[in-house]
This record gives structure tokens, C-alpha cells and sequence, in this order.
């Protein structure tokens, strides 16, 4: 019992921040239906950055701060070169293979300067071994804290895109941009503005994913995208809810597999579920149905 | 004063406007008429900014806009309506028109802004908290010409505003945006397949074909000579 109630806390915590790469790539699919695939990059990239400060000797939150600047940078560069120019050709598909492309030397970049071995990841909060006893189980304060910042940061971007005007003209833009643009929305803005807050999500998610697990190495994003992009699908491309529902999903049955059948197995798992959702139902759990009166 | 000079718009090897000089004088109606695909479209959109500028050059009060953003033009005041009824269909009528007055050029206060809206068109004031995309066809328009011309533009784009409509909504509309322009001076530039409906409350019409104007003149004239039974025959 206790290890299905570790395994199922861990899956929540993990899950949600899969929820959490899936919102960042809804963020940009809204705006220009394009996401960056490059973004495993820039999680391990945000990560790596803030480990090898805090090694230096810098302080934890001014450590987070630089990685997350040089991120916004990063993005704002994504954005400007390898994706505005491919969308000024009517649906064309260049913008997924230059920001793959982005990626892998980010990747290469990385390798280089920091060594392909996997880097300690500091504890920020609470340690792997900090824990709480909660009706007899033993609950990690990590994987509570991770929930937690998680979860906070869903319910921020929620009221951020609901309750603001900048909001609001995302959801416009997102809607028909051509129109946005005529009443006066500064659509260029909003579409970079997507980038960096994908790339800041994106980010924090990579830290607190390299929280959990202790290191960090440059082949580090891959599977997180994976499993964020299967997050977004099975809840529903471009619901934010639903992200959050798919990736808890989707990190509970990955942890129960790798618990209970095995943990080889649990690397299968975002393809054989993502396989699934897309036979069975291919507009996700809360895909949008748009009413439609003619 | 809106001026359009040598103007050619393309997507890629197709050229949608080759070559169009014209002139919307200010306070006036100017109507552009055309079959399908002669291009009346795709001039409207490359003055507001959202169709590809090959050449030639749009001005504005004597000023060249033709580099600027859409979302810029609209800040000087240009507004348009573009045809195939283009509304953000999950936001509220009062959402639609909120959005179009926050990021517009803001002369007005919100409540007056409304309230004139409202008092044009009652039924919109009964909708307003509905999704748009419920709205009926009619309605939408109604919304649609009201979007564009919440922050009293200078300069007013109207793209095929009776297309698909009945004709007592037709008759309201165009009462609508003529009477804008006789009380507030907007500029009025009507892009309209139905020649006689635009050549009747135009003072000035341009003819276009294949994206060239084929002829012009007062509006007046235009219909004397016959145009409207020709072009009528042309398309039907």
C-alpha cells in the first residue's frame, strides 16, 4: 500500500510538470500553431545553467533568475530566426525542423561546455530525503513541493491569459490574427511574447524535473518533451486544463509501470499511450468543439 | 486623404492587384467594383496591411504607411471591415467590441463608445452577453461594422458589407455607414460586387478587373453609361 501511495504521488508531481511543458507548447500553438521542438533543449539547458552557478558559489534564486534571463534571450532568437521566417510561407512546415534544429546544437553546445556527463543537481527546498509521515506513509516533501509550485504556476497563467487585456488579445490572436491585427493588436508582439513565455515555462520545468531526479545531463529534455507533447495531446491541444489532467495521467501510469512492471518499460509509455489517445480520441479529453451557427 | 499609388499586390508567381492608382476623397464614399477575383479584396487588405506589397505605395494624409504594421495603421485610424464575416466567434459581442476599443486608437470613453453602438443597433444591446458565433448572420454584420468603427476612424475599409445578407439588413447597414460618414467625415473606401447598391451611395467608382482599374468617374456617370447592366451581365 505504501509503495502504490509513493508511486502515486510521485506520478501526481512529475505528472503536473509534464502539465506544465504541455501549457508552454499550447502557448505557442495558440498564437502561430508552431511549437518549438526544441524546447527538451531548453529545459536541460535552464537546468544545467542554474546547477553550474549554484556550483559556483552563486546564490540559489539569483542562479534561477540568470538561467531564466538567458532563456527569454534564447527565445526571443528562436522566435525572430527560425520561426518568423518560415511562417511568411503559407503552410509551410520549415519552422518544426529549424527549431529541432536549434535544439540539437543547443544539445551539441551543451555536451561541449559542460561534458556529457550527468551534473549533480543541487536541493533548492527540501532534500531527496526530507519527508513528512502522513497517516503512517512516508511522503516526500520534494515531490509536495514540486505539486505544489507546480500547480501554483497553472492557476497564475490561468488568471494571467483569462483576466489581463495582454490575456485576452493572446486568446484574440490565437482566434483569427488577421483580425486581431486590424483592430490593433500588436500581433508580433503577443507571437514573441508567446515564445518567452513557453521558454519560460519550459524552464522551470526543467529545474524542477531535475529537482526530482537529482542531475542533469545534456540528453536530459528529450523524453520531458515527449511526455509534455503527449500531455498537451491527451488532454486536448491547446486546453490548459487539459494538460493538466493529461500529464498527471500521464506521469501516474508512467511511474505505476515503472514501479510495478518495469522501469525499462516506462520509456515506452508516452508512445504507447500517445498511440492510443490518437485511435481512440484523437481531439483529447477536453478538445475544444467550436460552435459553429451557419 | 487616402492615396494609393502603382500598387501591386502578389502571392508569389499570382499577381491579385497589378498596378492601381486611386484616390478615396476625404469625407466621401468611393466605391471599387469588380466581378469575383478581380481583386477588390486584396487591395483593401494591403492598404490595412495584411496582404503582400510587391511594389507601389499606400499613403495616409500624405504619409507612406505602406511599411508599417496593420496593427500601427489601425492607430492612425484606419479601419476595416473585412468580408466573409470575421469575428472572434467564443468571445461575447461585448468582449468583440471591448477588444477593437482597448487596442484602438482610444478618443472615446468606453460607456459613450457603447452606448452609441447600442443605440444604432437595439438588438446588439439584447446580445451583448452572447457568444458571437450564435449570433445570426445579420446580427454578426451589424457587430462587425460596429467593431470597426468603435473608435471613430478616420478612414473606413468595407469589404463586401451586403454579401449574403437580406436585403432589409443590406438597406440597414448601408444606412448605417453612410450616415457615418455624412456626420462624423470618415473616408469611406466600399469594395462591392453589387455595382448598383455601391455606385448609388458613392460619389466617386473605381472599375476593376484582373486587378487593373479598367475605369473611373464620378459615380453618377458610371452608372449612365450603362455600367451596371454590363457588369450585371458579366457575372450573371
Amino acid at each position: 500500500m505504501e509503495e502504490f501511495l509513493t508511486l502515486l504521488l510521485a506520478g501526481i508531481s512529475v505528472g503536473a510538470v509534464y502539465g506544465l511543458i504541455a501549457i508552454g507548447l499550447n502557448l505557442t500553438f495558440w498564437t502561430t500553431k508552431t511549437m518549438n521542438f526544441g524546447q527538451g533543449s531548453v529545459m536541460m539547458l535552464c537546468a544545467m545553467l542554474t546547477a553550474t552557478l549554484i556550483a559556483r558559489g552563486w546564490p540559489q534564486a539569483l542562479s534561477i533568475l540568470a538561467a531564466l534571463g538567458i532563456i527569454v534571450v534564447l527565445m526571443v532568437f528562436t522566435e525572430t530566426y527560425t520561426v518568423r521566417p518560415a511562417l511568411k510561407i503559407e503552410g509551410s512546415m520549415g519552422w518544426a525542423v529549424s527549431t529541432l534544429g536549434v535544439g540539437i546544437v543547443l544539445q551539441g553546445c551543451a555536451a561541449l561546455w559542460f561534458g556529457s556527463q550527468a551534473l549533480a543537481f543541487p536541493d533548492i527546498i527540501f532534500s531527496a530525503i526530507d519527508d513528512v509521515v502522513v497517516f503512517g506513509v512516508h511522503v516526500s516533501l520534494q515531490y509536495i513541493a514540486v505539486l505544489v509550485l507546480a500547480l501554483a504556476l497553472v492557476v497564475v497563467f490561468e488568471l494571467l491569459v483569462r483576466g489581463t487585456v495582454w490575456g485576452r488579445a493572446m486568446r484574440a490572436v490565437s482566434m483569427d490574427s488577421d483580425l486581431a491585427s486590424v483592430i490593433g493588436i500588436p500581433t508580433r508582439t503577443i507571437v514573441l511574447g508567446s515564445y518567452i513565455g513557453s521558454g519560460i515555462l519550459a524552464g522551470v520545468s526543467g529545474i524542477l524535473v531535475a529537482q526530482i531526479g537529482g542531475t542533469v545531463d545534456p540528453a536530459f529534455g528529450f523524453e520531458l518533451v515527449i511526455f509534455g507533447f503527449v500531455a498537451a495531446v491527451l488532454g486536448g491541444m491547446g486546453s490548459t486544463t487539459g494538460a493538466l489532467v493529461g500529464g498527471i495521467v500521464a506521469g501516474v501510469l508512467q511511474q505505476m509501470v515503472g514501479g510495478y512492471i518495469s522501469s525499462a518499460a516506462q520509456h515506452g509509455m508516452a508512445f504507447a499511450l500517445l498511440i492510443l489517445i490518437l485511435v481512440v480520441r484523437p481531439q483529447g479529453f477536453f478538445g475544444q468543439r467550436e460552435i459553429v451557427k451557419v | 486623404m487616402l492615396e494609393i499609388r502603382d500598387l501591386i499586390v502578389s502571392y508569389g508567381a499570382i499577381e491579385a492587384v497589378r498596378g492601381v492608382t486611386l484616390t478615396a476623397a476625404p469625407g466621401a464614399i468611393t466605391a471599387i467594383v469588380g466581378a469575383n477575383g478581380a481583386g477588390k479584396s486584396s487591395l483593401l487588405r494591403a492598404i490595412t496591411g495584411l496582404a503582400p506589397i510587391k511594389s507601389g505605395s499606400v499613403l495616409l494624409d500624405g504619409k507612406d504607411i505602406t511599411k508599417l504594421p496593420a496593427s500601427r495603421r489601425a492607430e492612425l485610424g484606419l479601419a476595416h471591415a473585412m468580408e466573409g464575416r470575421r469575428i472572434f466567434r467564443q468571445l461575447t459581442v461585448e468582449e468583440n467590441l471591448q477588444l477593437a476599443w482597448q487596442f484602438g486608437r482610444r478618443r472615446n470613453a468606453w460607456a459613450d463608445a457603447l452606448e452609441r453602438v447600442f443605440v444604432t443597433f437595439p438588438i446588439l444591446k439584447d446580445k451583448r452577453r452572447v457568444q458571437a458565433g450564435l449570433l445570426s448572420g445579420g446580427q454578426q454584420q451589424m457587430m462587425i461594422v460596429s467593431v470597426a468603427t468603435i473608435c471613430n476612424p478616420s478612414y473606413l475599409l468595407l469589404d463586401e458589407p451586403s454579401l449574403g445578407l437580406a436585403p432589409i439588413i443590406v438597406q440597414e447597414i448601408y444606412t448605417f455607414f453612410t450616415e457615418r460618414c455624412r456626420e462624423d467625415g470618415t473616408t469611406v473606401l466600399l469594395a462591392e460586387q453589387m455595382a448598383a447598391l455601391a455606385l448609388k451611395v458613392s460619389e466617386h467608382g473605381y472599375v476593376l478587373r484582373q486587378g487593373r482599374v479598367v475605369r473611373e468617374g464620378p459615380s453618377k456617370e458610371l452608372v449612365d453609361s450603362g455600367l451596371v447592366a454590363a457588369l450585371s451581365s458579366a457575372y450573371l
